[in-house]
């Protein structure tokens, strides 16, 4: 018996899951057999459909908060080596942009800009994580140096470059492996 | 019981109750809200993850039940997960007797 209210949460479990990079069919196979278990004790202790329902995805915690939890222990290796390559990115532009022989800023911004799209379409989950690591140390330096805090504004091409990596590795996760 | 402080705690209540028998995760977390007097009270999904970890960590190890009317995940202790339980209850009787002299329990 799988009704709507269970179907709805497996649904949106499921995108939530997704938009993680977490998809795994085990995972939804297994919380769908918690909840209707929970139907099940529900409905065997008096209560009317619609109430056990609601009583076993009360129970189970938000298709968000579950998803985040997931998230939260699986911040795997991976996920720290995608940080350590952004930071080195970042320092690395960070070096160049002060090299005194250096004089092409537009270089500096593409390499922001594609330093974070690279990690997030690498599969980087946390876009704006992605952008601080590359894009935080320019404007550091500034700030360091002249009090300069205007520089924060560059910021926002790694920002712009690590929500279009991140888009681009949803598209071809639909692309490749649909939800 | 603050839901933070008890996810701290939450691997080693885990392995303890599967130390009686393997379980799958509904009966796992009643025989966590029952041992408890109903003080053990988690969002249920909350902790599948943990589950999960677990078992990538080796402690414990899982095999899908099909004699049921549904397919049901049923988690077990492995040796490591005995060993750690064993290490776990230890730290806690150090810590737990720390903070009852501490506060005058």
């Amino acid at each position: 018996m799988k009704t709507n209210l269970v179907r709805n949460y497996l649904r949106a479990l499921e995108r939530d899951l997704w938009l993680r990079g977490l998809s795994d069919p085990e995972i939804l196979a297994e919380v769908e057999s918690h909840l209707l278990e929970t139907v099940e004790q529900g409905l065997r202790q008096g209560l009317d459909g619609a109430a056990a329902e609601q009583r076993a995805v009360e129970r189970f915690g938000s298709a968000r908060l579950v998803a985040n939890s997931f998230e939260n222990e699986r911040m795997d290796g991976m996920q720290k080596v995608l940080i350590v390559i952004a930071v080195l990115i970042g320092l690395f532009l960070t070096y160049m942009d002060a090299s005194p022989h250096w004089d092409d800023t537009g270089l500096i911004v593409g390499g922001l800009l594609l330093g974070a799209a690279l990690v997030t379409l690498l599969g980087q989950r946390r876009p704006w994580l992605a952008a601080l690591a590359v894009g935080v140390w320019i404007p550091l330096r500034y700030i360091f140096l002249s009090q300069d805090f205007s520089m924060l504004l560059v910021l926002l091409f790694p920002l712009a470059g690590a929500y279009i990596g991140w888009a681009a590795h949803l598209v071809v996760r639909k692309t490749f492996h649909p939800a | 019981m603050n839901n933070e402080a008890l996810k701290g705690h939450l691997d080693l209540l885990l392995l303890a109750v599967l130390v009686d028998g393997p379980a799958h995760g509904y009966a796992l977390i009643e025989a966590l809200r029952q041992r408890s007097g109903g003080t053990f009270d988690l969002p249920e999904g909350t902790v599948y993850p943990a589950l999960h970890r677990l078992e990538r960590q080796g402690l414990l190890g899982s095999t899908w039940s099909e004699d049921a009317a549904r397919r049901k995940r049923v988690y077990q202790l492995t040796i490591a997960g005995r060993e750690a339980l064993a290490a776990r209850r230890d730290e806690w009787k150090k810590f737990s007797g720390a903070i009852d002299v501490t506060v005058g329990i």
